[in-house]
């Protein structure tokens, strides 16, 4: 083998990482897509529900072994789609409580201030979960227990990293049950309405407090789930949230603002470009590829890929 | 009036020197090493804050990434020393040029972005910071002890010392922000922080105010993050660039106070003392308890007193002081004659404003389609129209906020296309809006004196401007100390127009003035423009209060659906059928022409 | 059906609506007609719930809508198609007009309201799979009006339906409106700008001037009165 072709390899090697690693990001940056990209709130907290979501995986299927009893393979999958409702419902609560002070029709009128609320609200709640975490799980990082992130998958001289594909598959699939989700049902619509004008979904009879109660209780259980399923491929701490932020953001940016399908392939292409730039930064600067790929965006093309190209007045 | 002002800034002095004093008296008592430290901490991140407060305080742009500013400070010190044996006492202000230095670069792009994309954008700065600093290898620098001359190398035994320095740095940022918030800069920073298009229409350069103040607040954030980096002696990317570092800033500010350079301090002093002792007590037992202290003191904050503790303070102990005394109405006009009648005029001069075929459009639609018109010097000419027939798009496009498609508008003979809102109004050009946009924490005097720096080379003749607009328009007197969110809509009407004819313009575009007043507020109203137009100023109005408009106007421009579709006396516009068909539908004019009988 | 007595309505500090009295019976169509910032918004507004009146009482069938929370009205029957369209933009026409039939009544009739919709408007028949954003002005209002529609309504509100359209879009919607009120005897509360379309077709109307009630009557009264033409031009 030449060098050209190790180097061709080691490409293929990364494209499939990113492919791979992008599916969860992807899912990630969907659940902070309905949450940012449609509803317009800024929810600065995202990545700590994230977090909330890989430890909740963790103790059910590693900590306290709940899960245990469906073998090793089987417990961590259904540890990572168990975080989602767990954590939808302390996002529902803190909604509920929190952050429906600083959002919605009663901000309607105090123009940027609305937003500001907002931003500072989570990012206060960021910390509060950041640093509560590091109370409750402690500081050491920890992963999902799994036979699967050892072994690989080999199609030629690529390796697929057993976990990371499970990953992948899991993400695609419940990017795809959400879509349904949102375009088929009933309940789904009225979420997007609500979201889209939320004056004429009142008009229409849609409770919209509840509607965006529950759109924020979503977006954040589906991250949580990405969260899970990561969990079993690299470890986790209780600060990881905020390594993430900057990644969601950009994903959702990239993707364009308002739309769901489009935050999916921003951030499959933010995992993209992180483990691609492996091949030519060092490993420390893969983040900050990102972050100038998120630059670079909001000062080029805000709307991003298929971001809606009119705007409410 | 110049009294006062200088009397007051003795008052500001006084109290921070009387805080220095106290504060370096309890510093000299306390004997305890970790509490001494904590005594210099508070004093630190209170600048931080107040570096913070410069930018994002009195601009309302917030900032999540000032600790880029404060790394770089700590780092360059750090870096000189380590590497090149500089003093920090030269290193801390070689820092503060690298933070201004940083500023200006984030700054051009960045401000472009509005909101909460300017937000996380700045949150993406420190980090990258952070992740460059990781891999260029300086994961933890020790600065060295310098046993020969330590003072020369800031290093001390006692560390009430550091207190004292850090006190020095302290004083010097409340200084700044005081004579910030004192000058015609603060003041347009937060004009532009309440009512960012008011601002600009009233002539301020935004761009300049938002860099001079990212600068300014970079220079203070590097001071800090040096003196940091000297107190603490080792120094890491985290520590320095980490997100905590940029949301204490923050915190402390809207904590203790926001806009007011008081505000880190109060918020500094209360938050850090108790987040330390809790991490000294608790800490092992509930690491990260700082970071939930932090946490759930600004969700109270944000819940409880989004402005922070100084200003619930002020604002409850200003209610209970003796309430405004029952509303002085506006004084009525001092003018020579009485109500003018329509006919009872001088007659227009030559052409002052001109639009030639002006277009334009929104996705499909021609908002502005193709509309050319004079306003003569001297007249008061009315603009109507239905509702959407684009009055206030073409304001907008004269303004300067909205560009132009197609066509030309010439004032006094020059171009007025392609140039901002506040070169418009430094042209002489004045406006107000249809939705009031005052800046409601202000009074009404520094409301109208913020239109009046254009006009005004020192302070003091802005505010002698301001002044003399407002007994135009009859809220001289106790009214101009009231703060302008307590107003009426009659006395926030005529705030306005005091504040767009303060720097004495040529013109005045009026949009909608009139909309919302009982009848005898809008004689009071047509008084003062009837007056405002005698002394020589040009109006133009947007209205659609016909009955008042027939009255005032010299001469009617209609506009429908983007075209002007009759212009001239108003007696005759508005028999003009074309209009009473854009008014009231095109089946009036049939049947009005072919009754039933 | 409706009946709004003695309304006193202040919005955004100003005084919108001044002793506002109005009658809808039921099968009427009835104009509410006046200048722009006469006050018409802000009495639909009050009417859907957005805005609370400072003072006076709106009973709807003869229950006091007021005590009605605003979420809730929709439920009661009222269909509002607001001021501006306010389509939803990222949604395709089928699934705005799916939004509207979100009431339980809508949802029941929803099988017979639909073609009547398509039949009603044909062009949105045409460009059902298209995102609501998209379509032209004249499109967005059909579309509104459809949305109310497909609630099945017992009251339609219609919320200056002609603001910025052109004159011939505007004739064919007056059109269709007119044509649903006679098919169906379903009544109709409108509130609009150009009077004469809108007097027109009603039965009843009101002129509003600053927002107050300058004068009201049957529609054969109304027509051509110089004093409608006096409320708008001030002379």
């Amino acid at each position: 083998m030449t060098d050209w072709q190790w180097f061709f390899i080691d490409i293929l090697q990364a494209f499939a990482a990113g492919v791979l690693v992008g599916g969860t990001y992807g899912l990630m940056c969907v659940g902070l897509g309905i949450i940012f990209g449609v509803m317009r709130v800024v929810n600065f907290a995202h990545g700590d529900f994230m977090m909330l979501g890989m430890y909740a995986a963790y103790y059910l299927v590693t900590g306290f072994g709940v899960l245990a009893f469906l073998g090793p393979y089987a417990a961590p999958i259904a540890g990572a789609l168990l975080a989602g409702p767990i954590v939808f419902a302390i996002g529902w609560l803190m909604h509920r409580f929190l952050i429906a002070n600083v959002t919605g029709a009663r901000v309607i009128s105090a123009e940027a201030e609305g937003h500001y609320a907002q931003i500072i609200l989570t990012l206060g709640i960021a910390l509060v979960l950041a640093n509560g975490g590091l109370i409750l799980f402690g500081s050491l990082p920890v992963s999902v227990q799994t036979p699967l992130s050892r072994e690989s998958w080999e199609i030629g001289e690529v390796l697929l990293n057993k976990a990371r594909t499970v990953g992948f598959v899991l993400a695609v699939a419940l990017a795809l049950l959400l879509y349904m989700f949102l375009t088929r049902t009933s309940l789904g619509k009225a979420l997007r309405a609500a979201a889209d004008n939320p004056i004429a979904a009142a008009y229409v009879g849609v409770d919209v407090d509840r509607a965006h109660r529950l759109a924020f209780g979503l977006g954040v259980g589906i991250t949580a789930v990405a969260g899970g399923l990561i969990a079993s491929s690299q470890s986790f701490q209780p600060y990881i949230g905020f390594d993430f932020v900057i990644v969601m953001y950009a994903g959702v940016v990239l993707g364009g603002m308002g739309s769901i399908l489009g935050a999916f392939w921003g951030g499959l292409t933010i995992g993209l470009v992180q483990q691609m730039s492996t091949l030519v930064l060092p490993y420390q600067l893969q983040n900050t590829a990102i972050f100038v790929v998120f630059l670079l965006i909001i000062f080029f093309r805000p709307q991003g890929m298929f971001g809606r190209v009119w705007e409410r007045t | 009036m110049m009294q006062g002002a200088r009397s007051t800034l003795k008052k500001h002095y006084a109290a921070i020197a009387a805080f220095a004093v106290v504060y370096l008296l309890i510093a000299l008592l306390v004997t305890n090493s970790y509490y001494q430290l904590i005594m210099t901490l508070v004093l630190v991140w209170a600048t931080m804050g107040l570096s913070w407060n410069i930018l994002s305080g009195y601009s309302g742009l917030i900032s999540f990434g000032h600790a880029a500013f404060f790394g770089l400070g700590g780092y360059t010190m750090t870096i000189a020393f380590v590497k090149w044996g500089v003093t920090p006492w030269l290193g801390i202000p070689l820092g503060m040029i690298v933070g201004v230095l940083a500023a200006i670069i984030i700054g051009i792009p960045t401000f472009r972005l509005r909101g909460h994309y300017f937000a996380l954008s700045m949150l993406a700065y420190p980090l990258a910071l952070l992740y460059v600093f990781e891999w260029l290898g300086y994961q933890e620098e020790t600065l060295p002890m310098m046993r020969e001359a330590p003072a020369r190398y800031m290093q001390f035994g006692d560390q009430r010392v550091y207190t004292a320095l850090a006190l020095v740095m302290l004083i010097a940022a409340m200084v700044i922000s005081l004579h910030v918030e004192r000058s015609r800069f603060g003041r347009s920073l937060l004009a532009i922080k309440q009512n960012q298009p008011a601002a600009e229409a009233a002539g301020v350069n935004v761009l300049k105010c938002k860099m001079l103040a990212i600068m300014l607040s970079a220079a203070v954030a590097a001071a800090a993050g040096g003196l940091y980096a000297v107190v603490l002696l080792v120094v890491t990317p985290p520590t320095m660039f980490g997100v905590l570092t940029s949301a204490q800033a923050l915190i402390f500010t809207l904590f203790g106070g926001v806009g007011v350079y008081w505000g880190p301090v109060i918020g500094a002093g209360i938050l850090v003392p108790l987040a330390e002792t809790l991490h000294a007590e608790l800490g092992h037992i509930v690491p990260g308890i700082q970071g939930v202290v932090y946490g759930a003191a600004i969700i109270a904050i944000v819940l409880l007193a989004p402005d922070g503790i100084y200003w619930r303070i002020h604002d409850y102990l200003a209610a209970r002081r003796a309430p405004e005394s029952a509303h002085a109405p506006a004084r009525a006009v001092a003018s020579t004659t009485a109500a003018a009648e329509p006919q009872d005029r001088r007659p227009a001069g030559a052409p002052l404003l001109e639009l030639d075929d002006v277009v334009r459009t929104f996705g499909g639609l021609r908002a502005v389609d193709g509309v050319s018109l004079k306003i003569k010097e001297g007249e008061i000419h009315g603009i109507i129209g239905p509702n959407g027939a684009g009055k206030t798009t073409l304001f907008n496009v004269i303004n300067g906020f909205l560009p132009a498609d197609a066509g030309s508008i010439r004032f006094a003979g020059s171009e007025l296309l392609g140039l901002k809102p506040h070169e418009v109004c430094a042209r002489g050009i004045g406006r107000t809006f249809q939705v009031v946009r005052a800046f409601p924490r202000m009074s009404v005097l520094e409301n109208v004196t913020i239109g009046a720096y254009l006009g005004a080379s020192s302070d003091a003749e802005a505010m002698a401007l301001a002044y003399a607009a407002l007994e135009r328009v009859g809220l001289a007197g106790a009214r101009a100390n009231a703060i302008a969110g307590a107003l009426t809509t009659n006395e926030l009407r005529r705030m306005e127009l005091a504040r767009a004819l303060a720097p004495r313009p040529r013109l005045i575009l009026l949009d909608e003035t009139l909309a919302g007043l009982g009848h005898e507020e809008l004689e009071g109203i047509l008084d003062v423009i009837r007056q405002v137009n005698r002394e020589g100023v040009t109006v133009a109005i947007i209205e659609h209060t016909m009955h008042a408009m027939v009255k005032l106007a010299d001469h009617f421009s209609v506009l429908d659906h983007g075209k002007l579709i009759a212009s001239g006396p108003p007696g005759e516009v508005i028999k003009n059928p074309a209009v009473i068909e854009a008014y009231l539908g095109k089946k009036w004019m049939d049947r009005a022409q072919h009754p039933v009988s | 059906m409706l009946s709004i007595r003695s309304l006193d309505v202040a919005y955004g500090g100003l005084r919108a609506l001044s002793d506002v009295s109005l009658e809808v019976a039921r099968g009427q169509f009835v104009a509410v007609v006046g200048a722009n910032g006469a006050g018409k918004t802000t009495l639909f507004k009050t009417i859907s719930g957005t805005v609370s009146p400072v003072s006076g009482a709106i009973t709807y069938n003869g229950r006091d809508l007021l005590a009605v929370p605003a979420a809730e009205r929709a439920q009661l029957g009222i269909a509002h198609v607001p001021e501006g369209r306010q389509v939803f933009a990222s949604m395709t026409v089928m699934e705005n007009l799916e939004m509207g039939a979100y009431t339980k009544a809508g949802r029941g009739r929803w099988a017979q309201s639909l073609p009547m919709i398509l039949e009603l408007f044909p062009v949105l028949a045409e460009r059902r799979e298209q995102l609501a954003g998209t379509l032209s002005g004249g499109e967005q209002q059909m579309l509104a009006i459809g949305r109310g529609l497909a609630s099945a309504p017992e009251l339609l509100m219609l919320d200056e339906p002609s603001m910025g359209l052109a004159p011939a879009v505007v004739d064919l919607i007056f059109e269709r409106i007119h044509q649903v009120h006679r098919e169906q005897g379903l009544t109709i509360l409108l509130v609009e700008q150009r009077a004469a379309e809108a007097l027109e077709s009603c039965d009843r109307g009101y002129v509003l001037e600053t927002g107050r009630v300058v004068l009201e009557g049957p529609h054969d009264k109304l027509m051509a009165d110089p004093r409608v033409r006096q409320a708008y031009l001030g002379m």
